[in-house]
């Protein structure tokens, strides 16, 4: 079974990565830290994808959770919720995942280094996001200021126990959270993510991120026009059935992007006039 | 490059020696129609055939192909191309491979295509029959047919064999090939030139124009809904369509429960769940829910989308899908004609 | 690790289902039984099982109220409970006399009335106990069958195509019955039976039902437009394996 014939990649060929750490932050979520098995770094930019399976069962898109400046290992987050993410929840410590990656394009940092950050992240949204948030804190000279805004539904989907104690003690991040619907346990704010903007004051050359479910993003966008925040400087990650990851399959297309290679991540001004996008 | 002539008697001779020496693939009757299929001798070539169901793009993107092979904790590729002579295609279709020649190398070059490319010499054939739904003559004008190696022409009792590349040039050791007079080339683009006047449906509007109303249309959904009433989701018009290259991928276990595959299969637009995502939240969305944004999508597609990248539209004007569609709504030449004459 | 055991049992049916089960040839079901234990197999073996079953094959359609104990022991036994076959699954082309009053003297005449002929109304087996996957198809697809298998053997589930016949029919590159002068019900029925039928220039009677949000309105058109049928015929040709699924 020669992987290479005519010395030409396969687009389609994974390479194994092994599992290093797991972690359940929640009933439904698992938490992989990887290294591949030949033991190269993965180089990735915040943002990126990579394409994650089990062989026999199938691959799944899921993005980067951790940022290219902490090397040698990686981490994802993978949500049960079909076929192929069940296969993969199921394995554990010292076994292997098979992944094709990193693929697409993340944030353009270019243009959010020098300014101030917002990353507004709802949900299952804070793992593609936490790439960037490491990003940020790990060269932190390099942008203005640096706000987190964080809404789950409830305090049991919370994400990354440690990271938010973290945030919240942390001087390189002003860091917000908020819960839908609180439980006895909460003593935080309550209320849509929305609600977090009247805690800040933000210029209107703010460079602001955006990753949650469709809902959110209009709700937000509303926000950021009050604001007087340009669209171009909103970056949206978007979520599609992302099959092949290298813009062939089709699955993904928004009109005539290809989410998997025109995005994840675009700019609210390139797809503000695609009607299928949100 | 040059043009040759080879004798009517001589041609079948021809064909059988390139059979001896490589897979040969041509088109060949099907009960009413006709289909490529791998030759075992040169009888079987129709190059008489209206059209084939399936485009000649099947040779490099089968409707089903082995992406990955996996093994005991190994997983390999399996990219395995086989000399191959594609012999009789249409100029349509030489478009078509030309757009799927172009889609599979941007930006990610996909060598599970592009290797049995590579490794294929094609040559085009003159029109001899002509299918009641083609529209080849007016579709696309602008754009020519590129990627083949040698044109046949059937003229003055054989054929005229112009070669365009050195591909091409190394099947004249085949035959009795001998070179073409003025009088033979002449009679060969008049052939041609009158195939041409013959196509039955045409649509009479420049690729930009119709880009640009297609497109301003997508908004009309009261028009969408009115073609699309009796699409049945059934993807034949994509199924069959020589430039549509969308497939799924799935994973299978061989008997042995071990070893198995990773495979590519066409796909359909078309279809209900295409564009359906598990969502995060563990809920499942489909992008375009209702068939006539699938119908929609698909003249997005072809007419709009991926003019740019193409120099013209996605569409060769080979009828296949107006033939395929058993509700007959799928023909481009009735869609666009409608969307350019009413839609406002 | 001891193979799962797996039983047949079939009720209200013809067992073509079980005889194409052994249809795979003697390379595939002995590479298949490296990875089952075959228990209970009436089409094939003597023996039975009153004991525990990992995977309980159900075939034929629930007609008979004393039929119910039979299925809940089997409930009772098995781990799993695939029901395979149309009439296993929609009650197949037995749910027609669902819709007729006569039909014991349609098909039997004068012997109507024997005891061993009396049934009830044609109920998929879940109208009994609970089912846990349906491998629909008259017959089932034997490769279909066998994907359902290997997916169970690595504890997940094969999905079963959500797209029509025509697309596997175009697939295979096999000329439209429609082209022929034919009818045809493959742009409604559901795939994933690989499209043998219209391959062997018959028509796809739907065996597998259709697929979701089938344009049934159309498929009437279509028939008469096309095929030439009355209205009557247009409108009633498509309930040969849906009787249990309409009004």
């Amino acid at each position: 079974m020669s992987c290479e014939h005519h010395g030409h990649d396969n687009l389609f060929l994974p390479r194994e990565a092994r599992i290093l750490h797991t972690h359940r932050p929640t009933a439904s979520e698992k938490h992989f830290t990887l290294q591949l098995a030949d033991g190269a770094p993965l180089e990735f930019a915040p943002g990126q994808i990579l394409e994650v399976g089990v062989m026999g069962y199938g691959e799944i898109p899921i993005g980067l959770a951790s940022s290219p400046t902490r090397t040698g290992t990686f981490d994802i987050v993978v949500r049960t919720v079909g076929r192929v993410s069940t296969a993969i929840n199921e394995k554990e410590v010292g076994d292997s995942l098979w992944i094709r990656g990193p693929l697409g394009h993340g944030f353009d940092l270019d243009s959010l280094k020098g300014h101030d950050v917002l990353i507004v992240a709802g949900g299952i949204g804070l793992c593609p996001t936490r790439s960037l948030i490491q990003y940020i804190e790990d060269r932190r000279d390099e942008f203005g200021r640096f706000l987190l805004f964080y809404g789950a539904r409830d305090p049991l989907q919370l994400l990354f126990t440690e990271d938010r104690l973290h945030w919240r003690a942390s001087g390189d991040v002003e860091y917000f959270e908020t819960v839908d619907r609180a439980d006895a346990s909460w003593t935080g704010n309550v209320g849509v993510i929305t609600t977090l903007f009247k805690k800040v004051q933000l210029l209107p050359e703010t460079r602001v991120v955006i990753c949650g479910p469709p809902i959110m993003f209009e709700f937000v966008i509303k926000e950021l026009d009050r604001l007087g925040i340009v669209r171009e400087n909103i970056f949206v990650d978007l979520e599609r059935r992302m099959k092949c990851g290298v813009g062939k399959c089709g699955h993904c297309q928004i009109n005539d992007k290809y989410c998997c290679i025109d995005g994840p991540v675009f700019t609210f001004s390139e797809i503000q006039e695609l009607e299928e996008a949100i | 490059m040059s043009a040759f002539f080879i004798e009517g008697r001589d041609f079948e001779l021809f064909v059988d020696a390139v059979i001896g020496a490589r897979r040969v693939v041509g088109p060949v009757a099907k009960r009413t129609k006709f289909v490529y299929a791998e030759l075992e001798s040169a009888e079987e070539l129709r190059l008489d055939f209206d059209v084939t169901i399936l485009p000649p793009k099947k040779v490099f993107f089968p409707p089903s192909q082995d992406l990955v092979r996996f093994s005991d904790g190994v997983v390999g590729g399996c990219i395995d191309p086989v000399e191959t002579v594609l012999l009789g295609v249409h100029f349509y279709d030489v478009k078509g491979i030309d757009m799927t020649d172009f889609l599979f190398r941007e930006r990610n070059e996909d060598w599970n295509y592009l290797a049995q490319r590579e490794a294929t010499t094609i040559v085009a054939s003159s029109i001899q029959s002509i299918s009641p739904r083609a529209f080849w003559s007016s579709v696309g004008a602008e754009v020519e047919p590129q990627g083949h190696d040698a044109f046949l022409t059937k003229v003055n009792g054989g054929y005229l064999f112009e070669t365009r590349t050195p591909k091409g040039e190394a099947l004249l050791g085949y035959g009795s090939f001998r070179e073409a007079t003025d009088a033979e080339v002449g009679a060969a683009a008049l052939a041609n030139a009158a195939a041409m006047k013959q196509c039955p449906e045409r649509l009479d509007y420049p690729s930009e124009a119709i880009a640009e109303k297609v497109r301003d249309s997508f908004g009309d959904v009261a028009m969408w809904d009115e073609l699309a009433k009796d699409c049945f989701s059934c993807g034949s018009c994509n199924t069959v369509c020589p430039t549509c290259y969308c497939f799924d991928v799935r994973d299978a276990w061989n008997l042995d429960q071990a070893s198995g595959t990773r495979t590519r299969y066409w796909d359909a637009c078309l279809t209900r769940e295409f564009a359906t995502v598990t969502m995060a939240g563990g809920g499942t969305e489909n992008f375009r829910e209702h068939h006539s944004a699938r119908f929609r999508h698909r003249f997005m597609r072809k007419a709009a989308y991926l003019n740019e990248k193409l120099g013209g539209p996605a569409c060769t004007g080979c009828g296949r899908c107006s033939q395929a569609c058993t509700a007959d709504i799928a023909d481009p030449v009735r869609v666009i004609t409608h969307i350019m004459e009413v839609s406002s | 690790m001891a193979k799962p055991t797996l039983a047949f049992f079939d009720f209200a049916s013809c067992e073509g289902c079980q005889i194409e089960f052994t249809n795979y040839g003697d390379a595939a079901t002995l590479e298949l039984l490296k990875h089952v234990d075959v228990v209970e197999f009436r089409e094939a073996m003597t023996e039975t099982t009153g004991g525990r079953i990992d995977i309980a094959l159900v075939e034929g359609s629930f007609t008979r109220e004393a039929d119910r104990a039979r299925l809940q022991d089997i409930r009772h036994r098995a781990r799993v409970v695939i029901a395979y076959g149309a009439c296993a699954c929609t009650g197949g082309i037995n749910a027609l006399k669902n819709h007729q009053d006569d039909f014991a003297e349609y098909v039997y005449g004068e012997h109507a009335t024997m005891p061993h002929l009396e049934s009830g109304t044609a109920r998929p087996i879940s109208a009994a106990i609970k089912v846990d996957y349906e491998v629909p198809g008259c017959p089932i697809s034997k490769d279909e069958l066998l994907l359902v298998l290997s997916n169970l053997l690595h504890g997940t589930e094969h999905v079963t195509p959500p797209y029509p016949v025509c697309v596997e029919c175009k697939r295979r590159e096999t000329v439209c019955r429609y082209d022929e002068g034919d009818h045809c019900m493959g742009q409604v029925a559901r795939a994933g039976c690989g499209a043998p039928c219209p391959a062997d220039g018959i028509p796809c009677e739907a065996c597998r039902g259709f697929v979701d949000d089938a344009n049934l309105t159309a498929l009437e058109k279509v028939l008469m437009e096309r095929a030439g049928f009355s209205q009557k015929r247009a409108v009633g040709k498509s309930r040969m394996f849906t009787a249990n699924l309409r009004s």
